[in-house]
Protein backbone atom coordinates (compact mmCIF):
# COMPACT_ATOMS: atom_id res chain seq x y z
CA UNK A 1 0.00 0.00 0.00
CA UNK A 2 2.71 2.41 1.09
CA UNK A 3 4.79 1.49 -1.91
CA UNK A 4 1.87 2.19 -4.21
CA UNK A 5 1.41 5.65 -2.71
CA UNK A 6 5.09 6.31 -3.11
CA UNK A 7 5.07 5.14 -6.70
CA UNK A 8 2.08 7.32 -7.41
CA UNK A 9 3.83 10.30 -5.85
CA UNK A 10 6.98 9.61 -7.88
CA UNK A 11 4.94 9.53 -11.01
CA UNK A 12 3.30 12.83 -10.14
CA UNK A 13 6.68 14.29 -9.33
CA UNK A 14 8.07 13.22 -12.69
CA UNK A 15 5.10 14.63 -14.52
CA UNK A 16 5.49 17.99 -12.79
CA UNK A 17 9.20 18.06 -13.65
CA UNK A 18 8.39 17.31 -17.29
CA UNK A 19 5.78 20.05 -17.30
CA UNK A 20 8.38 22.43 -15.86
CA UNK A 21 10.80 21.65 -18.69
CA UNK A 22 8.03 22.06 -21.25
CA UNK A 23 7.08 25.47 -19.88
CA UNK A 24 10.63 26.82 -19.89
CA UNK A 25 11.41 25.37 -23.31
CA UNK A 26 9.73 28.03 -25.51
CA UNK A 27 11.75 30.85 -23.96
CA UNK A 28 14.97 28.88 -24.09
CA UNK A 29 14.45 27.99 -27.74
CA UNK A 30 13.61 31.62 -28.52
CA UNK A 31 16.83 32.83 -26.87
CA UNK A 32 18.91 30.13 -28.53
CA UNK A 33 17.64 31.26 -31.93
CA UNK A 34 18.02 34.98 -31.32
CA UNK A 35 21.17 35.08 -29.19
CA UNK A 36 23.19 31.85 -29.28
CA UNK A 37 22.90 31.30 -33.02
CA UNK A 38 23.64 34.94 -33.93
CA UNK A 39 26.73 34.92 -31.70
CA UNK A 40 27.92 31.83 -33.53
CA UNK A 41 27.28 33.42 -36.92
CA UNK A 42 28.99 36.64 -35.83
CA UNK A 43 32.17 34.70 -35.10
CA UNK A 44 31.89 32.96 -38.47
CA UNK A 45 31.35 36.30 -40.22
CA UNK A 46 34.48 37.74 -38.65
CA UNK A 47 36.57 35.25 -40.63
CA UNK A 48 34.92 36.06 -43.96
CA UNK A 49 35.57 38.83 -46.43
CA UNK A 50 32.05 40.23 -46.55
CA UNK A 51 31.21 43.80 -47.46
CA UNK A 52 27.55 44.46 -48.06
CA UNK A 53 25.05 42.01 -46.65
CA UNK A 54 23.76 39.49 -49.13
CA UNK A 55 27.08 39.23 -50.95
CA UNK A 56 29.11 36.09 -50.36
CA UNK A 57 32.55 36.16 -48.84
CA UNK A 58 35.75 34.11 -48.96
CA UNK A 59 37.38 32.72 -45.86
CA UNK A 60 40.21 35.09 -45.06
CA UNK A 61 41.41 33.72 -41.73
CA UNK A 62 42.48 36.43 -39.33
CA UNK A 63 42.79 39.16 -41.96
CA UNK A 64 39.79 41.09 -40.60
CA UNK A 65 41.27 41.00 -37.12
CA UNK A 66 44.63 42.21 -38.41
CA UNK A 67 43.02 45.09 -40.27
CA UNK A 68 40.95 46.12 -37.25
CA UNK A 69 43.85 45.91 -34.82
CA UNK A 70 46.17 47.87 -37.09
CA UNK A 71 43.60 50.54 -37.97
CA UNK A 72 43.93 54.04 -36.56
CA UNK A 73 40.39 54.00 -35.20
CA UNK A 74 40.26 50.84 -33.08
CA UNK A 75 42.62 51.73 -30.21
CA UNK A 76 41.25 55.24 -29.64
CA UNK A 77 37.67 53.91 -29.71
CA UNK A 78 38.52 51.34 -27.04
CA UNK A 79 40.03 54.17 -24.99
CA UNK A 80 36.93 56.33 -25.45
CA UNK A 81 34.72 53.44 -24.38
CA UNK A 82 36.78 53.16 -21.20
CA UNK A 83 36.40 56.90 -20.51
CA UNK A 84 32.67 56.58 -21.26
CA UNK A 85 32.17 53.65 -18.86
CA UNK A 86 34.19 55.26 -16.06
CA UNK A 87 32.54 58.68 -16.44
CA UNK A 88 29.07 57.21 -16.45
CA UNK A 89 29.87 54.81 -13.64
CA UNK A 90 31.11 57.52 -11.29
CA UNK A 91 28.42 60.09 -12.06
CA UNK A 92 25.51 57.64 -12.03
CA UNK A 93 26.60 55.93 -8.82
CA UNK A 94 26.94 59.30 -7.11
CA UNK A 95 23.57 60.59 -8.30
CA UNK A 96 21.83 57.30 -7.54
CA UNK A 97 23.20 57.10 -3.99
CA UNK A 98 22.12 60.63 -3.18
CA UNK A 99 18.68 60.06 -4.72
CA UNK A 100 18.20 56.73 -2.92
CA UNK A 101 19.18 58.22 0.44
CA UNK A 102 16.73 61.08 -0.10
CA UNK A 103 13.92 58.75 -1.17
CA UNK A 104 14.58 56.53 1.84
CA UNK A 105 13.82 59.39 4.24
CA UNK A 106 10.26 59.61 5.51
CA UNK A 107 8.36 62.47 3.83
CA UNK A 108 4.87 63.13 2.57
CA UNK A 109 4.33 61.92 -1.01
CA UNK A 110 7.24 59.50 -0.87
CA UNK A 111 5.44 56.71 -2.74
CA UNK A 112 4.63 59.15 -5.53
CA UNK A 113 8.21 60.43 -5.71
CA UNK A 114 9.53 56.86 -5.82
CA UNK A 115 7.30 56.07 -8.77
CA UNK A 116 8.06 59.16 -10.83
CA UNK A 117 11.79 59.23 -10.22
CA UNK A 118 12.00 56.51 -12.89
CA UNK A 119 10.59 58.80 -15.61
CA UNK A 120 13.86 59.67 -17.44
CA UNK A 121 14.61 55.97 -17.81
CA UNK A 122 11.30 55.07 -19.45
CA UNK A 123 11.11 57.77 -22.12
CA UNK A 124 12.60 56.96 -25.53
CA UNK A 125 16.24 57.92 -25.96
CA UNK A 126 15.20 60.10 -28.86
CA UNK A 127 12.98 62.13 -26.55
CA UNK A 128 15.81 62.51 -24.03
CA UNK A 129 18.04 63.61 -26.89
CA UNK A 130 15.50 66.20 -28.05
CA UNK A 131 15.06 67.45 -24.45
CA UNK A 132 18.77 67.95 -23.92
CA UNK A 133 19.59 69.36 -27.31
CA UNK A 134 16.76 71.82 -26.77
CA UNK A 135 18.05 72.82 -23.34
CA UNK A 136 21.75 72.92 -24.22
CA UNK A 137 21.41 74.83 -27.50
CA UNK A 138 23.54 77.88 -28.21
CA UNK A 139 20.78 80.12 -29.49
CA UNK A 140 18.13 80.57 -26.85
CA UNK A 141 18.85 77.28 -25.02
CA UNK A 142 17.54 77.56 -21.48
CA UNK A 143 20.78 76.46 -19.78
CA UNK A 144 22.90 79.04 -21.59
CA UNK A 145 20.27 81.72 -21.05
CA UNK A 146 20.05 81.10 -17.29
CA UNK A 147 23.82 80.89 -16.87
CA UNK A 148 24.34 84.12 -18.80
CA UNK A 149 21.72 85.91 -16.79
CA UNK A 150 23.14 84.71 -13.46
CA UNK A 151 26.60 85.78 -14.61
CA UNK A 152 28.06 82.27 -14.29
CA UNK A 153 29.45 82.50 -17.81
CA UNK A 154 30.27 85.50 -19.99
CA UNK A 155 29.34 84.00 -23.36
CA UNK A 156 27.35 81.05 -24.72
CA UNK A 157 28.87 77.63 -24.11
CA UNK A 158 29.03 75.24 -27.07
CA UNK A 159 28.19 72.05 -25.21
CA UNK A 160 28.94 69.83 -28.20
CA UNK A 161 31.54 71.92 -30.04
CA UNK A 162 34.79 70.50 -28.67
CA UNK A 163 35.72 66.85 -28.11
CA UNK A 164 35.94 67.14 -24.34
CA UNK A 165 32.75 69.17 -23.94
CA UNK A 166 30.79 66.84 -26.23
CA UNK A 167 31.95 63.79 -24.28
CA UNK A 168 31.10 65.38 -20.91
CA UNK A 169 27.69 66.58 -22.12
CA UNK A 170 26.91 63.09 -23.39
CA UNK A 171 27.95 61.54 -20.06
CA UNK A 172 25.64 63.95 -18.21
CA UNK A 173 22.74 63.23 -20.58
CA UNK A 174 23.19 59.49 -20.33
CA UNK A 175 23.59 59.60 -16.55
CA UNK A 176 20.39 61.59 -16.22
CA UNK A 177 18.67 58.82 -18.16
CA UNK A 178 20.07 55.88 -16.22
CA UNK A 179 20.55 57.02 -12.61
CA UNK A 180 16.81 56.55 -11.83
CA UNK A 181 17.06 52.81 -12.44
CA UNK A 182 20.14 52.55 -10.21
CA UNK A 183 18.30 54.59 -7.58
CA UNK A 184 15.50 52.04 -7.47
CA UNK A 185 17.99 49.17 -7.31
CA UNK A 186 19.83 50.79 -4.38
CA UNK A 187 16.52 51.55 -2.67
CA UNK A 188 15.57 47.91 -3.01
CA UNK A 189 18.85 46.96 -1.38
CA UNK A 190 18.27 49.44 1.45
CA UNK A 191 14.88 47.90 2.18
CA UNK A 192 16.56 44.54 2.60
CA UNK A 193 18.73 45.82 5.47
CA UNK A 194 17.30 44.95 8.89
CA UNK A 195 16.00 48.11 10.57
CA UNK A 196 17.00 47.02 14.10
CA UNK A 197 20.66 47.39 13.08
CA UNK A 198 20.07 51.13 12.75
CA UNK A 199 18.19 51.26 16.06
CA UNK A 200 21.03 49.47 17.81
CA UNK A 201 23.62 51.79 16.24
CA UNK A 202 21.62 54.83 17.33
CA UNK A 203 21.61 53.51 20.90
CA UNK A 204 25.38 53.14 20.68
CA UNK A 205 25.59 56.78 19.61
CA UNK A 206 26.74 56.24 16.03
CA UNK A 207 26.51 59.31 13.78
CA UNK A 208 24.52 59.28 10.53
CA UNK A 209 27.77 59.05 8.55
CA UNK A 210 29.00 56.12 10.68
CA UNK A 211 25.69 54.34 10.20
CA UNK A 212 25.95 54.83 6.44
CA UNK A 213 29.53 53.56 6.38
CA UNK A 214 29.10 50.58 8.74
CA UNK A 215 25.56 49.40 8.10
CA UNK A 216 24.21 50.74 4.79
CA UNK A 217 27.27 50.22 2.60
CA UNK A 218 28.07 46.65 3.77
CA UNK A 219 24.37 45.78 3.53
CA UNK A 220 24.32 46.99 -0.05
CA UNK A 221 27.29 44.84 -1.13
CA UNK A 222 25.29 42.28 -3.14
CA UNK A 223 23.28 45.04 -4.82
CA UNK A 224 26.39 47.07 -5.59
CA UNK A 225 27.99 43.99 -7.12
CA UNK A 226 25.10 43.41 -9.50
CA UNK A 227 24.97 47.14 -10.26
CA UNK A 228 28.68 47.35 -11.01
CA UNK A 229 28.50 44.41 -13.36
CA UNK A 230 25.22 45.03 -15.13
CA UNK A 231 25.68 48.80 -15.14
CA UNK A 232 29.06 48.45 -16.82
CA UNK A 233 27.73 46.01 -19.40
CA UNK A 234 24.83 48.31 -20.15
CA UNK A 235 26.78 51.51 -20.44
CA UNK A 236 29.62 50.09 -22.52
CA UNK A 237 27.00 49.20 -25.10
CA UNK A 238 25.17 52.52 -25.25
CA UNK A 239 24.83 53.46 -28.87
CA UNK A 240 21.72 55.53 -29.45
CA UNK A 241 22.43 58.60 -27.29
CA UNK A 242 25.88 59.09 -28.77
CA UNK A 243 24.86 58.39 -32.33
CA UNK A 244 21.81 60.64 -32.20
CA UNK A 245 23.59 63.62 -30.63
CA UNK A 246 27.07 63.70 -32.14
CA UNK A 247 27.22 60.77 -34.56
CA UNK A 248 30.65 60.06 -33.03
CA UNK A 249 31.99 63.58 -33.65
CA UNK A 250 33.36 66.18 -33.44
CA UNK A 251 36.28 64.61 -35.33
CA UNK A 252 35.62 61.16 -33.79
CA UNK A 253 35.96 62.45 -30.21
CA UNK A 254 32.86 60.53 -29.07
CA UNK A 255 33.23 57.49 -31.30
CA UNK A 256 33.05 54.68 -28.74
CA UNK A 257 33.16 51.01 -29.74
CA UNK A 258 29.43 50.51 -30.51
CA UNK A 259 29.41 53.62 -32.72
CA UNK A 260 32.58 52.46 -34.48
CA UNK A 261 31.09 49.00 -35.13
CA UNK A 262 27.87 50.51 -36.46
CA UNK A 263 29.85 52.89 -38.64
CA UNK A 264 31.95 50.05 -40.12
CA UNK A 265 29.00 47.76 -40.76
CA UNK A 266 26.23 50.03 -41.95
CA UNK A 267 27.94 53.17 -43.28
CA UNK A 268 31.22 51.81 -44.67
CA UNK A 269 29.74 48.41 -45.62
CA UNK A 270 32.56 46.36 -44.14
CA UNK A 271 30.52 43.70 -42.41
CA UNK A 272 33.32 41.17 -41.91
CA UNK A 273 35.62 43.74 -40.38
CA UNK A 274 32.85 45.10 -38.15
CA UNK A 275 32.15 41.54 -36.97
CA UNK A 276 35.81 41.16 -36.04
CA UNK A 277 35.69 44.43 -34.08
CA UNK A 278 32.53 43.24 -32.29
CA UNK A 279 34.17 39.93 -31.36
CA UNK A 280 37.23 41.76 -30.02
CA UNK A 281 35.03 44.02 -27.95
CA UNK A 282 33.07 41.03 -26.66
CA UNK A 283 36.33 39.37 -25.63
CA UNK A 284 37.37 42.41 -23.60
CA UNK A 285 33.92 42.64 -21.99
CA UNK A 286 33.89 38.91 -21.18
CA UNK A 287 37.36 39.19 -19.64
CA UNK A 288 36.14 42.10 -17.52
CA UNK A 289 33.07 40.07 -16.46
CA UNK A 290 35.18 37.09 -15.40
CA UNK A 291 37.64 39.23 -13.44
CA UNK A 292 34.82 41.20 -11.84
CA UNK A 293 32.93 38.09 -10.75
CA UNK A 294 36.08 36.28 -9.60
CA UNK A 295 37.35 39.10 -7.40
CA UNK A 296 34.22 40.89 -6.29
CA UNK A 297 31.35 38.37 -6.14
CA UNK A 298 29.91 38.40 -2.61
CA UNK A 299 30.62 35.00 -1.07
CA UNK A 300 27.81 33.48 0.89
CA UNK A 301 25.20 30.80 0.92
CA UNK A 302 23.05 30.57 -2.14
CA UNK A 303 19.85 30.02 -0.17
CA UNK A 304 16.82 31.42 -1.84
CA UNK A 305 13.19 30.93 -1.06
CA UNK A 306 12.22 30.72 -4.71
CA UNK A 307 14.06 27.43 -5.07
CA UNK A 308 12.11 25.10 -2.82
CA UNK B 1 13.99 77.10 14.55
CA UNK B 2 14.30 73.80 16.37
CA UNK B 3 16.66 71.09 15.24
CA UNK B 4 13.99 68.71 13.98
CA UNK B 5 12.21 71.49 12.14
CA UNK B 6 15.45 72.42 10.37
CA UNK B 7 16.01 68.77 9.46
CA UNK B 8 12.54 68.63 8.03
CA UNK B 9 13.14 71.76 5.94
CA UNK B 10 16.41 70.35 4.59
CA UNK B 11 14.66 67.08 3.80
CA UNK B 12 11.97 68.75 1.72
CA UNK B 13 14.59 70.90 -0.03
CA UNK B 14 16.47 67.74 -1.06
CA UNK B 15 13.27 66.13 -2.32
CA UNK B 16 12.48 69.27 -4.29
CA UNK B 17 15.93 69.38 -5.93
CA UNK B 18 15.70 65.72 -6.89
CA UNK B 19 12.25 66.04 -8.40
CA UNK B 20 13.31 69.25 -10.16
CA UNK B 21 16.17 67.41 -11.89
CA UNK B 22 13.71 64.72 -12.99
CA UNK B 23 10.69 66.80 -13.95
CA UNK B 24 12.03 70.18 -15.12
CA UNK B 25 13.26 68.95 -18.55
CA UNK B 26 9.79 67.55 -19.27
CA UNK B 27 8.12 70.76 -18.19
CA UNK B 28 10.42 72.60 -20.55
CA UNK B 29 9.54 70.33 -23.49
CA UNK B 30 5.80 70.60 -22.97
CA UNK B 31 5.72 74.32 -22.25
CA UNK B 32 7.94 75.07 -25.26
CA UNK B 33 5.83 72.88 -27.54
CA UNK B 34 2.82 75.10 -26.77
CA UNK B 35 4.57 78.34 -27.77
CA UNK B 36 4.17 80.24 -31.03
CA UNK B 37 6.94 79.52 -33.55
CA UNK B 38 8.38 83.02 -33.08
CA UNK B 39 8.59 82.48 -29.31
CA UNK B 40 10.28 79.08 -29.75
CA UNK B 41 13.25 80.54 -31.61
CA UNK B 42 13.46 83.66 -29.41
CA UNK B 43 16.91 84.41 -28.01
CA UNK B 44 15.44 85.03 -24.56
CA UNK B 45 12.99 82.20 -23.84
CA UNK B 46 10.19 82.82 -21.36
CA UNK B 47 9.66 80.23 -18.62
CA UNK B 48 5.89 80.28 -19.09
CA UNK B 49 4.40 80.48 -22.61
CA UNK B 50 3.05 84.01 -23.24
CA UNK B 51 0.36 82.72 -25.58
CA UNK B 52 -0.63 79.10 -25.98
CA UNK B 53 -1.09 77.42 -29.36
CA UNK B 54 -1.74 73.83 -30.40
CA UNK B 55 -0.49 74.50 -33.95
CA UNK B 56 2.55 72.27 -33.65
CA UNK B 57 0.48 69.31 -32.49
CA UNK B 58 -2.00 69.92 -35.31
CA UNK B 59 0.92 70.03 -37.74
CA UNK B 60 2.29 66.81 -36.33
CA UNK B 61 -0.98 64.97 -36.91
CA UNK B 62 -1.92 66.47 -40.28
CA UNK B 63 1.23 67.19 -42.27
CA UNK B 64 3.85 64.77 -40.95
CA UNK B 65 4.12 60.97 -40.94
CA UNK B 66 3.66 60.93 -37.18
CA UNK B 67 0.32 59.04 -37.26
CA UNK B 68 1.96 56.25 -39.30
CA UNK B 69 4.89 56.00 -36.88
CA UNK B 70 2.47 55.99 -33.96
CA UNK B 71 0.43 53.12 -35.42
CA UNK B 72 3.60 51.11 -36.11
CA UNK B 73 4.93 51.71 -32.60
CA UNK B 74 1.64 50.63 -31.03
CA UNK B 75 1.51 47.43 -33.11
CA UNK B 76 5.12 46.49 -32.33
CA UNK B 77 4.88 47.36 -28.63
CA UNK B 78 1.59 45.60 -27.95
CA UNK B 79 2.75 42.44 -29.76
CA UNK B 80 6.07 42.50 -27.90
CA UNK B 81 4.21 42.93 -24.63
CA UNK B 82 1.83 40.02 -25.27
CA UNK B 83 4.54 37.58 -26.37
CA UNK B 84 6.88 38.58 -23.53
CA UNK B 85 4.18 38.14 -20.90
CA UNK B 86 3.26 34.66 -22.15
CA UNK B 87 6.85 33.45 -22.61
CA UNK B 88 8.20 34.82 -19.33
CA UNK B 89 5.21 33.87 -17.16
CA UNK B 90 5.25 30.32 -18.42
CA UNK B 91 9.04 30.08 -18.03
CA UNK B 92 8.86 31.59 -14.54
CA UNK B 93 6.18 29.09 -13.51
CA UNK B 94 8.34 26.24 -14.75
CA UNK B 95 11.50 27.59 -13.14
CA UNK B 96 10.16 28.61 -9.75
CA UNK B 97 7.24 26.26 -9.09
CA UNK B 98 7.90 22.96 -10.86
CA UNK B 99 11.06 21.27 -9.63
CA UNK B 100 13.20 19.79 -12.36
CA UNK B 101 16.93 19.07 -12.27
CA UNK B 102 19.20 21.78 -13.66
CA UNK B 103 16.68 24.60 -13.44
CA UNK B 104 19.02 26.82 -11.43
CA UNK B 105 21.66 26.53 -14.13
CA UNK B 106 19.04 27.21 -16.75
CA UNK B 107 17.93 30.34 -14.87
CA UNK B 108 21.51 31.62 -14.84
CA UNK B 109 21.89 30.88 -18.55
CA UNK B 110 18.76 32.89 -19.30
CA UNK B 111 20.18 35.85 -17.38
CA UNK B 112 23.46 35.39 -19.25
CA UNK B 113 21.57 36.70 -22.26
CA UNK B 114 22.34 40.17 -20.91
CA UNK B 115 26.08 39.73 -21.39
CA UNK B 116 25.46 39.76 -25.12
CA UNK B 117 24.36 43.28 -25.85
CA UNK B 118 22.48 44.84 -28.68
CA UNK B 119 25.48 46.30 -30.45
CA UNK B 120 27.06 42.83 -30.59
CA UNK B 121 23.92 41.12 -31.84
CA UNK B 122 23.02 43.85 -34.32
CA UNK B 123 25.15 42.57 -37.19
CA UNK B 124 24.33 38.83 -36.96
CA UNK B 125 20.63 39.46 -36.30
CA UNK B 126 20.56 41.75 -39.33
CA UNK B 127 22.12 39.00 -41.44
CA UNK B 128 19.80 36.33 -40.01
CA UNK B 129 16.61 38.34 -40.42
CA UNK B 130 17.56 39.30 -43.96
CA UNK B 131 18.08 35.60 -44.76
CA UNK B 132 14.56 34.96 -43.48
CA UNK B 133 13.31 37.86 -45.66
CA UNK B 134 12.08 39.63 -42.53
CA UNK B 135 13.95 42.91 -43.06
CA UNK B 136 11.71 45.97 -43.20
CA UNK B 137 8.92 44.18 -41.37
CA UNK B 138 7.49 44.73 -37.93
CA UNK B 139 7.87 41.01 -37.19
CA UNK B 140 11.64 41.56 -37.11
CA UNK B 141 11.31 44.27 -34.46
CA UNK B 142 8.93 42.19 -32.37
CA UNK B 143 11.34 39.23 -32.44
CA UNK B 144 14.26 41.40 -31.34
CA UNK B 145 12.34 43.29 -28.66
CA UNK B 146 11.05 40.11 -27.03
CA UNK B 147 14.62 38.81 -26.89
CA UNK B 148 15.73 41.86 -24.94
CA UNK B 149 12.67 42.10 -22.68
CA UNK B 150 12.13 38.45 -21.69
CA UNK B 151 15.22 37.57 -19.59
CA UNK B 152 14.79 40.57 -17.27
CA UNK B 153 11.07 39.74 -17.02
CA UNK B 154 11.84 36.22 -15.80
CA UNK B 155 14.08 37.71 -13.13
CA UNK B 156 11.42 40.25 -12.19
CA UNK B 157 8.77 37.55 -11.68
CA UNK B 158 10.90 35.55 -9.27
CA UNK B 159 9.99 37.42 -6.09
CA UNK B 160 6.29 37.45 -6.96
CA UNK B 161 6.12 33.73 -7.66
CA UNK B 162 8.14 32.95 -4.56
CA UNK B 163 5.63 34.65 -2.28
CA UNK B 164 2.68 32.44 -3.33
CA UNK B 165 2.03 29.59 -0.85
CA UNK B 166 2.37 26.14 -2.38
CA UNK B 167 -0.68 25.03 -0.36
CA UNK B 168 -2.91 27.08 -2.66
CA UNK B 169 -1.67 25.22 -5.71
CA UNK B 170 -2.06 21.88 -3.96
CA UNK B 171 -5.60 22.73 -2.93
CA UNK B 172 -6.48 23.68 -6.46
CA UNK B 173 -4.99 20.41 -7.76
CA UNK B 174 -7.08 18.48 -5.21
CA UNK B 175 -10.15 20.28 -6.53
CA UNK B 176 -9.39 18.73 -9.88
CA UNK B 177 -7.91 21.76 -11.65
CA UNK B 178 -5.28 20.98 -14.27
CA UNK B 179 -1.98 22.87 -14.40
CA UNK B 180 -3.19 25.46 -16.86
CA UNK B 181 -6.22 26.27 -14.71
CA UNK B 182 -4.01 26.47 -11.63
CA UNK B 183 -1.59 28.78 -13.42
CA UNK B 184 -4.21 31.07 -14.91
CA UNK B 185 -6.76 31.11 -12.06
CA UNK B 186 -4.54 30.89 -8.96
CA UNK B 187 -0.92 31.79 -9.66
CA UNK B 188 -1.20 34.60 -12.20
CA UNK B 189 -3.86 36.58 -10.28
CA UNK B 190 -1.78 36.35 -7.09
CA UNK B 191 1.32 37.47 -8.98
CA UNK B 192 -0.57 40.13 -10.92
CA UNK B 193 1.60 43.10 -9.82
CA UNK B 194 4.57 41.14 -11.15
CA UNK B 195 2.82 40.30 -14.41
CA UNK B 196 1.79 43.96 -14.77
CA UNK B 197 5.41 44.99 -14.21
CA UNK B 198 6.55 42.64 -16.94
CA UNK B 199 3.92 44.02 -19.30
CA UNK B 200 5.03 47.61 -18.67
CA UNK B 201 8.68 46.70 -18.97
CA UNK B 202 8.14 44.93 -22.31
CA UNK B 203 6.01 47.76 -23.64
CA UNK B 204 8.59 50.40 -22.69
CA UNK B 205 11.51 48.36 -24.04
CA UNK B 206 9.74 48.18 -27.35
CA UNK B 207 8.37 51.74 -27.36
CA UNK B 208 11.84 53.23 -26.82
CA UNK B 209 14.00 50.91 -28.94
CA UNK B 210 16.03 52.82 -31.53
CA UNK B 211 19.10 50.96 -32.77
CA UNK B 212 17.45 47.88 -34.26
CA UNK B 213 14.50 49.85 -35.57
CA UNK B 214 16.88 52.17 -37.42
CA UNK B 215 18.74 49.32 -39.10
CA UNK B 216 16.07 46.65 -39.65
CA UNK B 217 13.42 48.98 -41.04
CA UNK B 218 14.09 50.49 -44.44
CA UNK B 219 10.89 52.08 -45.73
CA UNK B 220 9.30 55.14 -44.23
CA UNK B 221 5.90 53.45 -43.97
CA UNK B 222 7.23 50.87 -41.47
CA UNK B 223 9.17 53.20 -39.16
CA UNK B 224 8.50 53.38 -35.45
CA UNK B 225 8.33 56.61 -33.44
CA UNK B 226 11.94 56.85 -32.23
CA UNK B 227 13.32 56.44 -35.75
CA UNK B 228 10.71 58.76 -37.22
CA UNK B 229 11.55 61.47 -34.68
CA UNK B 230 15.27 60.98 -35.26
CA UNK B 231 14.55 61.62 -38.94
CA UNK B 232 13.20 65.06 -38.06
CA UNK B 233 16.34 65.81 -35.99
CA UNK B 234 18.48 64.81 -38.94
CA UNK B 235 16.96 67.38 -41.26
CA UNK B 236 19.10 70.32 -42.30
CA UNK B 237 16.84 72.92 -40.74
CA UNK B 238 15.21 71.55 -37.61
CA UNK B 239 11.56 72.50 -37.15
CA UNK B 240 11.77 72.74 -33.37
CA UNK B 241 8.05 73.30 -32.90
CA UNK B 242 7.27 70.06 -34.70
CA UNK B 243 10.06 68.18 -32.97
CA UNK B 244 9.05 69.33 -29.48
CA UNK B 245 5.43 68.44 -30.16
CA UNK B 246 6.62 65.04 -31.44
CA UNK B 247 8.67 64.46 -28.29
CA UNK B 248 5.74 65.51 -26.11
CA UNK B 249 3.25 63.31 -27.94
CA UNK B 250 5.61 60.31 -27.86
CA UNK B 251 6.09 60.65 -24.11
CA UNK B 252 2.39 61.06 -23.35
CA UNK B 253 1.34 57.36 -23.68
CA UNK B 254 4.14 56.37 -21.32
CA UNK B 255 3.09 58.98 -18.79
CA UNK B 256 -0.54 57.82 -19.00
CA UNK B 257 0.50 54.18 -18.63
CA UNK B 258 2.53 55.18 -15.62
CA UNK B 259 -0.27 57.11 -14.00
CA UNK B 260 -2.38 53.95 -14.19
CA UNK B 261 0.07 51.20 -13.25
CA UNK B 262 3.41 52.86 -12.55
CA UNK B 263 3.34 52.08 -8.86
CA UNK B 264 3.10 48.33 -9.60
CA UNK B 265 6.12 48.61 -11.84
CA UNK B 266 8.32 50.35 -9.29
CA UNK B 267 7.05 48.02 -6.56
CA UNK B 268 7.95 45.13 -8.82
CA UNK B 269 11.47 46.48 -9.29
CA UNK B 270 11.83 47.12 -5.56
CA UNK B 271 10.59 43.70 -4.47
CA UNK B 272 12.43 41.90 -7.23
CA UNK B 273 15.61 43.63 -6.11
CA UNK B 274 15.30 42.61 -2.48
CA UNK B 275 15.09 38.94 -3.26
CA UNK B 276 17.37 38.82 -6.26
Amino acid sequence: MLRMVKRKRDKRHRRRALLGVALVAPLVIWLLLTIAYPIFSLIRLSFLDVGIIGTGGDFVGLANYQKVLSSRTFGPSMGRSLVWVLGNGVLQTLLAFVAALVLNLPFRGRALARTWVILPWIVPTVVAVIVWRWMLGTSGGIVNTVMLRLGIVQEQIGFFSTGASAMSSLVVMNSWRFFPLLTIIILAGMQGIAQDLYAAAAVDGASAWQRFLNITLPGLKPVLFVMGLVGTLWSVNIFDVIYLVTGGGPSRATMTMPVLIYDMAFLQYRLGRAAAAAVLMALVVTLFTIVFIYFLAPRGDDQDEAWR
Amino acid sequence: MSDSKRNLAIRYCLVFVLMFVIIAPFYWIYSSSLKESSAIVAQAPSLVPQSITLDHYANLLSSSDYPIYLTNSVVVSVATMAITVVLSTSAAYGLYRLPFPGRKTLYRLILLAYIFPGSLLLIPLYVMLSNFKLLDSQVALIVVNVTFAAPFSVWLLKAFFASIPFELEEASALDGANWLQTLLLIVVPLASPGVASVAIFAFITSWTEYMFASVLIVSDANRTLPVGLAGIIGQYVIDWGLLLAGAGATTLPIILLFVLIGRFFVRGLLEGGVKA
